[in-house]
């Protein structure tokens, strides 16, 4: 039994016209709490296909998804909106952060929307997290005068401000420099074992994976290999 | 609130943006502002022509029709005539006069003898109106006395106050006599004791005053009034007022409506075609608004991706952009009223050469709370489209792109 993430079956059909693409075919998939798995693929294998339905960003033609506990393929999308808000975290290639916004505010709001103000509480926690990711000099900083590697720790300690149960992380150094890429990849590393934050990483850097704790190989909408086991 | 707080920074982003389009939206309600304060202050001027120099309402006798009558037998009809020379009277008109004087809502009451009648001068003669009253009745209806261009107002015992252009026609002066002649065939010899100029031709032609007293044994009227001229406070309640008087005295009561219906329909028609005008002007600023938000809802898509992505309610997406709207539409709307007031409050500063307005504009009547409440809400409906627009984003599609 997973702590964190058990997939079974998942399948995923495109319709484009009258041609149907199967891009996931049964995939099972489990992840435990604490891990730091690196979702690997060619380009068109189905992985951010499969990141996207693991993020109930997308909903799977078949399968069923188990989060933290909690099946969750057949929510609402209200009630996988509230999923997503409360226990899922998000990292992507392009940080994606408001630039109206100063740094501090930019983790913060993932809580303070939904509650509607963002109280001092969440200032707390938003300004400890980016101290947390080595931003202490940048939390009234707007987003816009932040580098692209700073702009990708902010999007980090965004992803944590909930404790989500697990971070999905598409390509995060995708659009950085080797420095910064590095220097991002040994943050989520420090957090994954620091704070026992689930990680997958959806990546075709086979450098980012080697530092990965697991590597899951999706190939012709399969998983071929889990840390090397033939999986279906 | 979260939302609002968003909403603003989201405007303040592009201040030159967001300047242009609360100002598209003032131009609107400024726009709308002067229609409505030009149009009421026409509406307001032909009103107060009419008004200020006319009664309110009139009271007089019914006319009296000619009826078919049903004979003895079954195939005999008789027809009932009428007098035409029996003047129509108000006798028991005292009473009505306390019973006006007695209302609130009435200003001035003047009873009155009118008649048809001929100035002779020599071989001229020239047709009249003939308005008889009490001389502390005199201004009552019409401020004749200020109009008085020789001579006096004074009309005593026998005399008369003429138009000026029927004293030129006439080849008459203050101080001279002249012979009225009624439709009722007396004759008395009277003293122009004054002559008047009002600008009104019918007027100045055609109307003389004299006393009651002078006129009731020229149109053999020893007790009665032939009418009972009213003015109000507000001739806008004239019609109502009208009815009550018809309906307390039995008389006919017309109000200055009824005599002036083409100038109401003038007037409706005219305020018909302001509220065109200002629905149009309405939708203008609506759709700059609604245009302006879809193009910002586009240009932040992978913003609002994101909050979907985080489960950020889409309630909460579409609070932002309708927030938006209620912003520019709450600022836009009170700068229009301002500088709509203040642009009315300086046309009605200028004047023609006579001293009257170059425009009939009415400052006090822009319909600014309408104007305002109107964009306010119509702000909020026009940022409803891309409110939803964004609140239905596809949060994996708006990252992707």
């Amino acid at each position: 039994m997973s702590d964190v993430l058990e997939a079974h079956g998942i399948a995923m059909t495109f319709r484009n016209g009258d041609e149907l693409t199967e891009v996931l075919k049964g995939v099972e998939l489990a992840l435990q709490s604490g891990e730091l798995a690196a979702l690997l693929g060619a380009s068109g294998s189905g992985k951010s296909t499969l990141l996207s339905i693991i993020g109930l960003l997308l909903r799977p033609s078949a399968g069923s998804i188990t989060i933290a506990g909690q099946r969750v393929d057949a929510l609402s999308e209200a009630e996988r909106a509230r999923f997503r808000n409360q226990r899922l975290g998000f990292i992507f290639q392009f940080h994606h952060l408001l630039p109206d916004f100063t740094a501090t505010e930019n983790v913060a709001f993932p809580a303070a929307a939904p509650a509607g103000r963002m109280t001092e509480a969440m200032r707390q926690r938003a300004r400890a997290l980016l101290d947390r990711v080595g931003l202490a000099d940048r939390m009234d900083f707007p987003a816009t005068r932040l580098s692209g590697g700073q702009k990708q720790r902010v999007a980090i300690a965004r992803a944590l401000m909930n404790s989500p149960a697990l971070i999905l992380a598409d390509e995060p150094t995708g659009s950085l420099d080797r420095v910064a890429a590095e220097k991002v990849l040994d943050l989520m590393r420090e957090v994954n074992r620091e704070d026992k934050a689930t990680f997958l990483i959806c990546t075709h850097d086979e450098h980012v994976a080697a530092r990965c704790s697991r590597r899951i190989l999706v190939k012709d909408g399969r998983v071929e290999t889990q840390n090397g086991a033939k999986s279906t | 609130m979260f939302a609002l707080v968003v909403a603003r920074r989201y405007l303040f982003s592009n201040p030159a943006q967001t300047v242009l389009l609360i100002a598209g939206v003032a131009l609107g309600v400024t726009a709308f502002v002067f229609i409505t304060a030009l149009i009421e202050g026409l509406a307001i001027r032909l009103t107060d022509d009419i008004t200020a120099n006319s009664a309110h309402v009139s009271l007089e006798q019914e006319v009296r029709v000619a009826r078919v009558l049903p004979g003895p037998a079954a195939d005999v009809q008789s027809v009932a005539l009428v007098s035409t020379f029996q003047r129509r009277q108000i006798r028991a008109w005292a009473p009505i006069v306390a019973l006006l004087r007695s209302q609130p809502l009435v200003s001035a009451v003047s009873p009155q003898i009118s008649g048809s009648a001929f100035l002779v001068k020599g071989e001229a003669v020239a047709p009249l109106a003939v308005t008889a009253v009490d001389q502390s009745a005199l201004d009552a209806i019409f401020p004749i006395t200020t109009k008085i261009i020789s001579g006096d107002a004074d009309l005593g015992a026998d005399g008369l106050l003429i138009g000026a252009q029927l004293a030129e026609n006439l080849g008459l002066s203050a101080g001279q006599t002249v012979l009225l002649r009624t439709d009722r065939g007396e004759d008395r010899l009277l003293t122009v004791r004054g002559t008047f100029r009002t600008g009104l031709l019918n007027l100045d032609e055609r109307v003389v005053f004299l006393s009651i007293r002078t006129a009731r044994p020229l149109f053999r009227l020893p007790e009665g009034v032939t009418n009972i001229e009213v003015k109000l406070h507000d001739p806008g309640r004239a019609r109502e007022f009208a009815a009550f008087l018809h309906e307390a005295t039995g008389l006919r009561a017309t109000s200055w409506q009824e005599r002036n219906t083409n100038l109401e329909g003038a007037l409706i028609a005219q305020a018909r075609t302001g509220i065109l005008i200002q629905i149009f002007s309405l939708i203008s600023v609506l759709i700059g608004i609604a245009s302006a938000l879809s193009l910002s809802a586009n240009r932040r898509r992978g913003e609002i991706g994101i909050m979907g992505a985080f489960g950020v309610a889409r309630r909460f997406i579409a609070a932002v952009f309708v927030l938006q709207g209620l912003l520019i539409g709450v600022v836009g709307a009170g700068i229009g009223c301002l500088t709509g007031f203040a642009l009315c409050s300086w046309l009605e500063t200028l004047t023609k050469a006579d001293g009257t307005m170059v425009l009939p504009i009415a400052p006090g009547e822009g319909g600014y709370v309408a104007v305002f409440v109107l964009t306010t809400i119509g702000a909020v409906l026009a940022s409803v489209i891309p409110a939803r627009s964004a609140a239905r984003l596809d949060p994996l599609e708006a990252i992707q792109q």
